[in-house]
């Protein structure tokens, strides 16, 4: 058999930077830096002379770039500095095949008596029952019995729960797993929701799923465990750097939370973004009847994904675009995005067709101001509860809908006024300037309004006293 | 003519593939990243990888090595990387996944996904690029940059007060986590060989399930050293390398031991695991224990941490519940929960909680003198209180519509042997001084919660019994 001939090298000056490192490296003195400079590149590259060479390859092991230096097969151009590039190394970036969605199945499950389990757990029974088999998470309270109940469960269904080294390095794990096109998702509370957030707007930019939900307690700072709804700006108005936005959804049941949580995974892989769930730390210790879905979500692969096999080698997973006009480009592309997401607002408007006084209020507050709704009505006074569930898209048009005929608003939160924030930059950009000044019972410091509290602001005033 | 390795035909993503820019990198003249990527290539094309491998592109000079590999690509955030191979490699274990970084990226900014990732162990593959500088930002001073060594951060050089260089591939190779960590050179062709042999060997051990490696490249940056590439090259030899001396600094011999299972959608799995079944529960109730409070009865239990107050709010929960009724219960939270106490509010509701908090419950269970006397004052007019009358020796005085019901909790529970079911019979007097559910329906909670230690549940029907008598016995 004959020994096949070892390749000699060849170049194309063009693809020469000239940096000298194949020089030494032929000990055959082959190589001599040109004396010219290349009137295509600027740059001065070097000359073969190959007459000597016994084409041992180290010039080739030598040269940085990858058309530099390289082995000339048998049977391929030599006489290279009369073709086009183009026609030498071909047009196509990649031989890889055009990938395809792989859809997701909907499995069927039996219908099952209510469970009576904790919001935390509802969400991650939701997590799962919508395909998720890849948590990461790093413990804070009120958020961890989520991450406890994932990692009981989830090596029993062969999936992967991982304690990361902290909610930086959680975020970007599900940033792998959510560019490999799978469902991931994470338990937080707010000071980890405020460590996530670079990788947040990193998911946004890259166009990644991936569900987060983030239990709020009281801060600024480590503040304490109790209840706060204390990242509704950070969720709807502040995801990191950039144009960032969110879908932001805020249970207020534990049902609500295995609900949402499933819609969330549904509405993230629909949009190719993160979901955010606002829970409050009460919502997540609560326990109730939570009712199981009758089908179950097997995940496919969207031909998006960066999984690692033959189908989607071509993709790649980036939020770079380094000119200009490529990143204004994918900003509106954002942004069509968001204006899409723009249907999926959702609210409950209770008892609000003969308000005159409108209680507003979202998570577990709104279950307070639901019993003191009733308990206004026990009392004469016609009031109502008009409940955001989307935080962000806010839903403004029904929220004008519930104000109709409406004397007083009273939006009841356990923050400094960050949903009342949300509701006047949305009745604004809506063009809504005509509502009664509203009126706040707020809370902080993980203390949540009271029911009392409730009834006697909006009793408190005269002229509704029954 | 075939394209070189792994590299794309044509590098579409550098600048739109125009020009010059189609074939030629972002690099500097004589960059050492030119240079790993070419060896990170050539091992991937001999092992027979491609279709299988993700590289991620990290935050650097490197960040566009999506630009050049004809791999599955990820860019991730500064440091992060290891985090995302990781992400990766979970979801697709049969993914090779390559962490590509530089100093600042690794040994900076992402030190702690970098060591918790070697740690771990799972097998993926960290090329490091040591060029003692940060390039990308213009040459500040990184990690590794040498004692001495001027950047435009130590201008002056590298002094006592910024700290030591960093030897990473040392501090990597003295976790338990990695199966090989090896320092390469690229500034001549016995070190070119070395590091090529090094980065296949790493990807394989990764193929083969066998672990997590680390290979450190001391590489050149002409650029931000102010030399030209050859002299570079000899700074890396003369300069670098006796303060990062190269070799295997680890190399175990392991079984291949990262074995995954696909995931399982298995919908009665996951049924069980919830504890969900399609078995109808026996009901006993009539209706709506309206007599207690219409429509909606709050309750609160109260005592301190051994009392089983959280217990017994979770069997009224989950008996109104598997009566067809709506319920909620709330444990004490937060600060409230330290020091030994231990609140629970519970709701019942014919149709829906509103509000699942009981700050002025129809009925209070009180387990100890100080809960008495802290919500004994906030229960509803007409309301129920039923106390531990063998802790609680002067009851405070309530409204005179209050219901007080005293049961020795305590007593009759150490009587039955074991104190822990003072909360069971804390629910027989419940059922008897309220009648909130017949009591069948908080027998079948209390068997079903003691499903899997059905030795016990003879004690606590006992317990629940002794409870009911000792409410009636008060009424004769
Ligand atoms: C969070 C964050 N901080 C800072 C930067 C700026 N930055 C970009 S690259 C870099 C240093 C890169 O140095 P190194 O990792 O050594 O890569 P090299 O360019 O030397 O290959 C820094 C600080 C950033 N992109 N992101
Ligand atoms: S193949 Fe060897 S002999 Fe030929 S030019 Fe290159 S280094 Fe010199
Ligand atoms: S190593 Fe490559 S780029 Fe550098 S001078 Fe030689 S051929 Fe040119
Ligand atoms: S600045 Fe340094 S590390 Fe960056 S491309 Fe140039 S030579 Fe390479
Ligand atoms: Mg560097």
């Amino acid at each position: 058999m004959a020994l096949k001939e070892r390749p000699k090298p060849f170049l194309l000056p063009e693809y020469c930077k000239g940096c000298g490192r194949c020089l030494d490296a032929c000990v055959k003195d082959c190589i001599t830096m040109s004396d010219q400079i290349n009137p295509l590149t600027g740059l001065v590259p070097v000359d073969l002379d190959l007459t000597n060479c016994n084409a041992c390859g180290l010039c080739m092991d030598a040269c940085p770039e990858p058309y530099g230096l390289r082995p000339a097969h048998e049977g391929e151009i030599q006489d290279f500095e009369l073709e086009d590039p183009a026609k030498l190394f071909g047009v196509r970036p990649s031989d890889a095949p055009e990938p395809v969605d792989l859809p997701s199945e909907v499995l069927p499950l039996p219908r099952t008596e209510p469970l009576v389990i904790k919001g935390t757990y509802a969400s991650a029974l939701g997590a799962l029952l919508a395909g998720c088999r890849h948590v990461y998470g790093y413990p804070i309270t009120p958020s961890t019995e989520g991450a406890e109940l994932m990692a009981k469960f989830l090596p029993k269904l062969d999936g992967t729960f991982i304690q990361a080294v902290s909610e930086v390095a959680t975020v970007n794990m599900m940033y792998g797993t959510a560019g490999a096109g799978l469902p991931c998702m994470t338990f937080t509370s707010s000071p980890g929701f405020s460590l996530m957030l670079e990788g947040v707007s990193y998911m946004i930019g890259a166009e990644l799923p991936g569900v987060f939900v983030d239990v709020m307690r009281g801060g600024p700072g480590l503040g304490n465990i109790a209840p706060e709804q204390s990242d509704i700006k950070l969720a709807c108005h502040g995801l990191g750097h950039g144009n960032t936005q969110a879908i932001t959804l805020a249970p207020s049941t534990p049902q609500e939370m295995l609900d949402l949580t499933m819609l969330a995974f549904e509405l993230s892989f629909k949009y190719r973004n993160p979901v955010i769930i606002l829970g409050d730390g009460y919502l997540g210790q609560m326990t109730g009847k939570v009712q199981l879905p009758e089908t179950l979500i097997k995940p496919g692969i969207p031909k998006w994904a960066v999984y690692g096999d033959a189908m989607h080698r071509k993709n790649v997973i980036t939020s770079i675009f380094l000119t200009e006009s490529d990143l204004e480009a994918h900003n509106e592309h954002l942004n069509r995005k968001y204006a899409a997401m723009q249907v999926e607002v959702r609210s409950e408007s209770y008892l609000c067709d003969d308000a005159e006084v409108l209680l507003v209020a979202c998570n577990t507050p709104a279950r307070t101001a639901k019993g003191a709704v009733q308990e206004l009505r026990h009392r004469g006074v016609k009031a109502g509860l008009f409940r955001p569930i989307t935080l962000w898209p806010f839903p403004v048009e029904a929220l004008v809908a519930a104000m109709k005929g409406v004397q007083r608003i009273v939006v009841v939160e356990a923050s400094a006024g960050q949903l009342e924030d949300e509701m006047r930059l949305a009745l604004s950009k809506a063009g809504v300037r005509a509502f009664p000044e509203f009126e706040s019972v707020r809370r902080m410091g993980g203390i949540l309004p009271q029911q009392d509290e409730i009834t006697a602001q909006v009793l408190g005033r005269k002229e509704v006293r029954a | 003519m075939s394209k070189a390795s792994v590299f794309y035909d044509r590098f579409e993503r550098h600048s739109h593939g125009e020009g010059l820019k189609g074939h030629a990198t972002h690099y500097c003249p004589g960059c050492g990243h030119g240079l790993a990527h070419k060896f990170l290539a050539d091992a991937i094309d001999d092992l027979g990888i491609q279709d299988r491998t993700v590289a991620v592109s990290p935050v650097g000079c490197s960040v566009f090595l999506y630009y050049y590999f004809d791999v599955g690509n990820t860019q991730a955030a500064h440091g992060r990387a290891p985090a995302v191979a990781l992400g990766h490699k979970f979801a697709n274990p049969e993914s090779v996944v390559v962490s590509y970084q530089g100093d600042g990226d690794l040994a900076s900014i992402g030190l702690a996904e970098t060591v918790a990732t070697a740690q771990l162990g799972a097998p993926i593959t960290v090329i490091f690029i040591n060029n003692a500088i940060y390039g990308m930002t213009g040459g500040q001073m990184a990690p590794t940059t040498l004692m001495g060594q001027t950047s435009s951060t130590s201008p002056a050089g590298r002094n006592e007060y910024m700290g030591q260089p960093l030897k990473m591939a040392e501090m990597i190779a003295g976790l338990d986590g990695p199966v090989y960590v090896e320092r390469v050179a690229l500034y001549d062709a016995k070190q070119r060989i070395k590091a090529k042999k090094a980065i296949q060997k790493a990807l394989k051990l990764q193929m083969e399930g066998k672990g997590y490696s680390f290979i450190e490249v001391l590489a050149e940056c002409p650029t931000h050293l102010k030399m030209n590439p050859e002299d570079t090259e000899k700074w890396v030899k003369e300069c670098m390398e006796p303060v990062y001396p190269l070799g295997v600094k680890k190399d175990l011999t392991v079984d291949p031991w990262f074995k995954r299972n696909p995931p399982s959608f298995d919908g009665k799995k996951l049924l069980n695991l919830a504890g969900a079944t399609s078995e109808q529960p026996e009901r006993f109730c009539q209706g709506f224990p309206n007599q207690v409070a219409p429509h909606d009865v709050s309750l609160k239990l109260a005592g301190s941490g051994g009392d089983g107050a959280q217990t017994a709010a979770m069997l009224i929960a989950r008996a109104a519940i598997t009566e067809g009724f709506d319920a909620t219960h709330i444990p004490s939270y937060g600060p409230e929960s330290r020091g030994g106490t231990s609140y629970a509010d519970v709701h019942v509701a014919e149709e829906e909680v509103l509000n699942p908090g009981s700050p002025t419950p129809d009925i209070l269970i009180a387990f100890n003198a100080p809960s008495l006397a802290k919500f004994g004052p906030t229960v509803k007019k007409g309301g129920t209180v039923i106390y531990d009358s063998s802790v609680v020796s002067d009851a405070p005085a309530l409204d005179p519509s209050v219901k007080l019901v005293p049961v020795p909790f305590t007593g009759i529970a150490t009587d039955l042997g074991k104190a822990v079911v003072k909360n069971i019979v804390a629910l027989g007097a419940l059922q008897a001084a309220t009648g909130l559910f017949p009591k069948e329906t908080f027998l079948t909670s209390i068997r079903q919660a003691l499903k899997d230690k059905c030795a016990l549940i003879p004690l606590n029907e006992e317990a629940f019994a002794w409870g009911i008598k000792a409410v009636e016995s008060l009424g004769e």
